[in-house]
């Protein structure tokens, strides 16, 4: 027989199995397992009877409202489109008219930005919530509501179907929307479970927002094990020690970035996290002394390194680091931080060189990543697609952009990017996207961004720098605000009379960065 | 509350909006962060000002975090705080 791939399909047993046992909480409002399943199978009732494509956007992040539709959508067999609650306008409008959806859902914080000129562009089926935590209503009446008897389980998908669709930033100017399949979600979510005994008395933390995909595993590791969900608020970010304690947490997967926020506030004190025993990080380099100082604050957890882009879900490679105060991790020694270990189970990594061919062991090149769980491409991008998931040898592969390579033990070790992509405090970026729009919004084909300061392979800002247009460095940061979301907009922007350019012709974003190491630069200064 | 302390707190918050790309009015009952508006890293810029500015002892354990998601809760914090 085969299997239902549905990712909201184990939620059901789940729910019959410890009904009262609560599944997801964020502030005062909690839902238990058996509700959950009742306000999820509510909102795919009414989706079903419009899906075509399948699209269903989720406006919101962070609350039980935007967990419940994830699930509708997923038990009602359509695919989930997560939507940034932090793009400006403009930036909505555009991803609405492509996806070209057929629901939309909001939360609380999403029906803020439902603007008369988002609305004209937003899909028929408009899902608001109700009074109670998780229920919905539909905007406008009159929408018809699949019967009960047609739902009583999730719809039965196959390991082919897209389980969601994750944008993130694209070197064009146009975001990627990163296609993954429900088998290579049930991929990840198995070898997971092999390493890591999640069960049903766990409480696990969600620390991301939902246009990430490190939240599909926090969302889906904790239903399948019948465990409860702590959803972090903005604010609960600034002080992650109070809330793991204050629930009690037991299972952490986030940034490294976010430990940075914490030692910034002081708040990662040795034996302070004594409720953890699973930690998890992913996302960015995880440096040597984050790794350090998170396993002396939780004593009784594992410390592990996961890593892997979108396009093949969630994490494929993983570091353990260290366990009973024992650090038993490989390490990066060029970069002092913890290595990226070996492929997940279904998944193969190799080196290779700019035209494709692997190369041996110690080298530096390419990591290129195949298998089950690879994407299954971009979304309306199909040139993209052709170029990022190459068939090498008569299989297919994704080039992640990321430099690394396999040390002679076998384990693989990242090194950076090769082409422009940052990350930002956790945010995956293009810088040719921000110069793209830096261009338009200094009227001047010299300017461009750079991301700086730059520490283990992470971004802490990023910083805009134009020549020879009319526009002052306000203008220029005004103007981006419009077209670009807050991580994205430099903090600073520097006009000056000339840009350096490198022996191509280009501009020369490592100058740049020297300039601003060195402190040279003497600004018309934005604030 | 002194004239000058409301102005600083408003000023603080308007900053940090203008700097994530939104105009710099907010209400006084409007949710900065909890609605999404604000993230944490402006959340820590904030903390950070009224930690340096006003002596909010943020390691105090009956200091509720939530209780700077609206300009108005700031004010009951910092007015609680001048008494104590």
């Amino acid at each position: 027989m085969t299997i239902n791939r549905n990712i909201a399909f184990t939620l059901l047993e789940i729910s019959r199995e410890f009904p009262e046992k609560a599944a997801v909480s964020c502030g005062a409002d909690v839902l238990s397992y058996s509700k959950l399943v009742s306000v999820v199978c509510d909102v795919a009732r009414k989706l079903a009877p419009a899906l075509q494509s399948g699209r269903c956007g989720v406006l919101g992040s962070r609350s039980i409202e935007a967990c419940v539709a994830i699930l509708g959508t997923a038990w009602a067999g359509g695919t989930y489109v997560p939507i940034s609650l932090k793009y400006p306008e403009q930036r909505l409008i555009e991803l609405l008219d492509l996806l070209d959806l057929d629901a939309l859902i909001v939360d609380r914080a999403g029906i803020r930005l439902l603007s008369d000129a988002v609305r004209a562009h937003c899909p028929r089926l408009v899902l608001i919530p109700a009074d109670a935590p998780g229920e919905f209503v539909a905007e406008t009446a009159g929408h018809e509501v699949a019967p009960l008897a047609d739902l009583e389980h999730p719809v039965f998908v196959s390991e082919d179907h897209l389980a969601y669709i994750e944008f993130t930033s694209g070197t064009t100017g146009k975001p990627k929307g990163v296609m993954v399949s429900a088998g290579a979600v049930a991929s990840y979510i198995e070898a997971m479970r092999g390493w890591y005994d999640f069960g049903p008395d766990d409480r696990a933390a969600e620390t991301c927002d939902i246009t990430f995909d490190l939240s599909v595993h926090n969302m889906l590791m904790t239903w399948h094990a019948g465990a409860c969900l702590h959803i972090m608020r903005p604010l609960d970010l600034v002080a992650p020690a109070r809330f793991i304690n204050k629930h009690q947490i037991t299972t952490w997967l986030s940034v490294p970035s976010l430990v940075g926020i914490m030692k910034q506030t002081g708040k990662l004190a040795p034996g302070s996290l004594p409720s953890l025993r699973i930690s998890l990080f992913c996302g960015e380099p995880l440096p040597l002394q984050v790794a350090r100082d998170w396993a002396a604050a939780a004593p009784n957890s594992i410390v592990d390194n996961i890593y892997g882009p979108t396009e093949a879900t969630i994490a494929c490679l993983r570091q353990p680091w260290s366990g009973q105060g024992v650090e038993t991790g490989i390490v990066t020694r060029s970069r002092d931080i913890v290595a990226i270990g070996d492929p997940y189970p279904g998944m193969k990594t190799m080196i290779v060189d700019a035209d494709l061919n692997p190369l041996p062991d110690q080298v530096p090149g390419e990591i290129a990543l195949g298998g089950r769980q690879l994407a299954e491409g971009y979304f309306a991008q199909d040139a993209l697609t052709a170029e990022r998931f190459p068939t090498i040898k008569g299989e297919r592969w994704y080039l992640t952009g990321d430099r690394g390579y396999r040390d002679a033990d076998g384990i693989f070790h990242h090194l950076g990017r090769l082409d422009n992509q940052v990350k930002v405090n956790g945010h995956r970026v293009e810088l040719e996207e921000i110069d793209m729009q830096m261009r338009k919004a200094a009227g001047t084909d010299m300017a461009c961004a750079v991301a700086w300061p730059v520490a283990h392979g992470s971004a802490q800002g990023i910083v805009g720098f134009s020549a020879g247009g009319e526009a002052d460095a306000d203008t220029i940061r005004g103007n981006l605000r419009d077209r670009l979301p807050p991580h994205m907009v430099p903090s600073r922007v520097h006009v000056l009379d000339a840009l350096p350019l490198n022996g191509s012709g280009k501009i020369d974003r490592k100058a740049l960065a020297v300039m601003l190491d060195d402190n040279q630069a003497q600004p018309e200064l934005a604030s | 509350m002194q004239a000058e302390n409301l102005k600083l707190v408003r000023d603080t918050i308007s900053n940090i909006l203008v700097d994530r790309g939104q105009p710099p009015e907010f209400n006084d009952t409007e949710s900065l962060f909890d609605s999404g508006k604000l993230d944490s890293l402006a959340a820590v810029n904030l903390l950070m000002t009224l930690e340096s500015e006003f002596g909010i002892d943020l390691s105090d354990p009956d200091f509720e975090i939530t209780q700077i998601d609206t300009f108005a809760a700031i004010m009951d914090l910092l007015r609680e705080n001048a008494m104590a």
